[in-house]
């Protein structure tokens, strides 16, 4: 059992508030992912979880016991750093030992754990090696070996895989994947690339300037993003994120073409903020009424996919998905329709979705 | 093997190299080799004599009155390399982490601890001469006004505790410079690793000997290795508060000035002998040299690259 509350959880370094009342509640067994750009408070909040800096006000608690006062090791809760932080002096087998005896465990029961974790993290022809023996991947095995030895009821990874080249990066984050649903811990994770989140997340916390932007699972916030950030932070390519104003019933881009759409929201006569994906862009024909003018910037080819970036008249350069096969220069024009379905809207004041 | 060719580039560097090393040779590797051999001729005064063998070892080491005084001396040589050991290198390593945790007051005491090391030694000497003064010192002073009157004693002036006082004036002189060495290596440990540790343990205790002391191996070596070349070459400190015939009775006498005395005479034992002196001088060499070098070889083997 492992269940977190954070209730209005703020943090400040001298006078610089770094986070700003976080609420949050995580279930047992969940994996939830931390995700945002440099600097937006996701590492210090993990820190503060862990216990290694002082929360400033505000209350943790576990499994109801508030944790605020108690000390990093007295927590249940392991964490697995970003540079790993193996203790360079002693061999793998040492590093995974240190902290299971301090935990008080008779020498058959660490020697049983470490060959457990050795097993599942095939780390077992390694165990005699110093880290610095070892490649990074190795390394990071090692590291999340260490946290499993100590059985936690939480586990704390913080952007675990931003030091591994690409290849073992999707290897690795599959091998977590694994390891999530073998021991079924809780597990928070950080990180700033979404596509981790996407992938290993029950539920992602979308954080920005010290607060929170948007809970959700992977497919609640791509398809209802609460607002501009998360629609914008959410999705690779970037959603397309433009002003429209409201001619009739079209919307409209001044001197930039308009479209039809159902079911737009109720903005009053002021405009509303767009929001389009790549595969939500519909390729018009140039001679069509319909459709938003746009000029084409470059193109990305990928194999199975294209993407055609693309200015609109108002300056917003916007990403849409087209067949590989088609091929367009730079500054062809082309016009741009929307799936109905596929479009998002946003209130032009405080860029939260409308409806 | 590479020809050396006089290119502009080595031109340049013979230029910069040469004037240095023919200043070590002249005055640290002549006098050395100088000594070498002064240490086997008879001398009267600054005339040499006949050539004597191995005669003036045999002196200093086996024959009476000298095997006694450099037995003394050397004891206290040893005693002064262990309780600074513990006084100035075990305190520096305890003063360092209290630094590197940030404890309160961390900015002032990385000052203050440094200070007194770039004070003389002769000031510093002459200094703790003061403050042990038996009548007016601040020491007894402040033992009386605590009402400790019965401890108030001439620290400098009696034979059980002369040579304690030296090393606690020294150690308090030169503490700064361990801590100095092992914050610098403890700046070295990521904070990673640290804060790795405090996730598996809240015991300062194990965080010091477990992971931290491993880690400033190399700052350890160092300074390991110095205050052991120290110790045994101490001379200025001990000159200046005891005198040189390390008063009272050869209490604090040391090879340093034994080796000074018998080589350059002083006011009691009036002659000099350069035969012993550079006999007594190579011994000191030799003996540093090769402690030294096995201390060195033996911590190299613990150091860890982080």
């Amino acid at each position: 059992m492992a269940r977190l509350t954070l209730r209005n959880i703020k943090k400040s370094f001298k006078s610089t508030q770094v986070l700003h009342g976080i609420d949050l509640d995580i279930h047992d067994r969940e994996f939830v992912v931390f995700v945002g750009p440099s600097g937006c408070g996701k590492s210090t909040l993990l820190r503060l979880i862990a216990g290694l800096d002082p929360i400033t006000d505000g209350e943790f608690d576990l499994n109801g016991e508030r944790m605020n006062e108690v000390a990093p090791s007295r927590r249940g809760i392991a964490m697995v750093f970003q540079s790993y932080a193996l203790y360079p002096h002693m061999d793998v087998y040492e590093n995974m030992a240190f902290g299971a005896r301090l935990m008080g465990l008779d020498k058959p029961e660490v020697e049983r754990r470490i060959s457990e974790a050795a097993r599942m993290l095939q780390l077992e022809p390694l165990l005699k090696r110093r880290p610095r023996e070892l490649s990074g991947g190795q390394r990071q095995r090692v590291a999340i070996g260490r946290a499993l030895v100590r059985k936690p009821q939480v586990f704390l990874l913080d952007e675990p895989l931003s030091n591994l080249d690409a290849a073992l990066r999707s290897e690795v984050r599959l091998e977590i994947a694994r390891l999530h649903r073998e021991i079924g811990g809780t597990m928070i994770y950080v990180t700033h690339d979404q596509v981790e989140a996407m992938t290993l997340a029950d539920r992602i916390v979308v954080m920005n300037h010290g607060r929170i932007e948007q809970v959700g699972s992977p497919r609640e916030l791509y398809e209802t993003p609460a607002n501009t950030f998360v629609a914008g932070f959410i999705g690779a390519p970037r959603m397309a994120l433009f002003e429209v104003k409201r001619e009739g019933a079209r919307l409209a881009i001044p001197d930039g073409g308009s479209v039809v759409l159902e079911r737009v929201p109720d903005s009053g006569t002021k405009g509303l903020r767009l929001g389009v994906r790549p595969d939500a862009f519909r390729l018009l024909d140039t001679s069509s009424e319909d459709g938003f003018d746009a000029s084409v910037v470059y193109t990305e080819y990928l194999g199975d996919d294209a993407y055609v970036y693309a200015r609109l008249a108002d300056g917003t350069l916007v990403a849409v998905r087209t067949h590989p096969a088609d091929n367009y220069q730079p500054d062809t024009k082309i016009r741009l329709g929307v799936a109905s379905e596929g479009a998002h809207y946003f209130s032009l004041e405080n860029g939260e979705r409308l409806a | 093997m590479a020809k050396l060719r006089m290119t502009g580039r080595g031109l340049w560097i013979t230029t910069l190299v040469a004037p240095p090393l023919a200043f070590v040779a002249l005055f640290i590797v002549y006098p050395i080799i100088a000594a070498f051999a002064y240490a086997f001729f008879d001398w009267q005064g600054l005339l040499r004599g006949e050539f004597v063998g191995f005669a003036n070892f045999h002196q200093v080491l086996f024959v009476e009155p000298y095997a006694s005084w450099t037995r003394n001396a050397f004891t206290h040589n040893i005693i002064v390399f262990f309780a600074l050991m513990v006084l100035q290198n075990g305190l520096g390593f305890l003063l360092a982490y209290g630094l590197w945790r940030g404890l309160p007051g961390a900015r002032f005491h990385r000052i203050a601890v440094f200070m007194p090391v770039v004070l003389s030694t002769i000031i510093v000497g002459y200094l703790w001469k003061l403050f042990y003064h038996p009548l007016f010192g601040p020491v007894n002073q402040v033992l009386r006004g605590i009402g400790l009157d019965q401890l108030a004693q001439p620290w400098l002036g009696q034979s059980s505790t002369a040579l304690w006082a030296l090393i606690i004036a020294n150690a308090w002189h030169l503490v700064g410079f361990p801590t100095l060495v092992f914050l610098a290596g403890m700046q070295r440990i990521p904070t990673e690793i640290l804060d790795a540790a405090r996730m598996e343990t809240e015991s300062e205790w194990v965080k010091i000997t477990q992971i931290v002391w491993p880690l400033v191996a190399p700052s350890a070596t160092i300074v390991f290795v110095l205050l052991f070349v120290g110790a045994f070459n101490w001379f200025e400190l001990p000159y200046i508060m005891a005198g040189l015939d390390g008063s009272p009775f050869g209490s604090t006498d040391v090879l340093g000035l034994y080796f000074y005395r018998t080589a350059f005479g002083n006011v009691s034992a009036g002659t000099q002998d350069f035969g012993l002196g550079s006999a007594l001088a190579v011994l000191i060499f030799i003996f540093i040299a090769a402690v030294a070098s096995v201390i060195t070889v033996r911590l190299r083997a613990r150091e860890i690259q982080v």
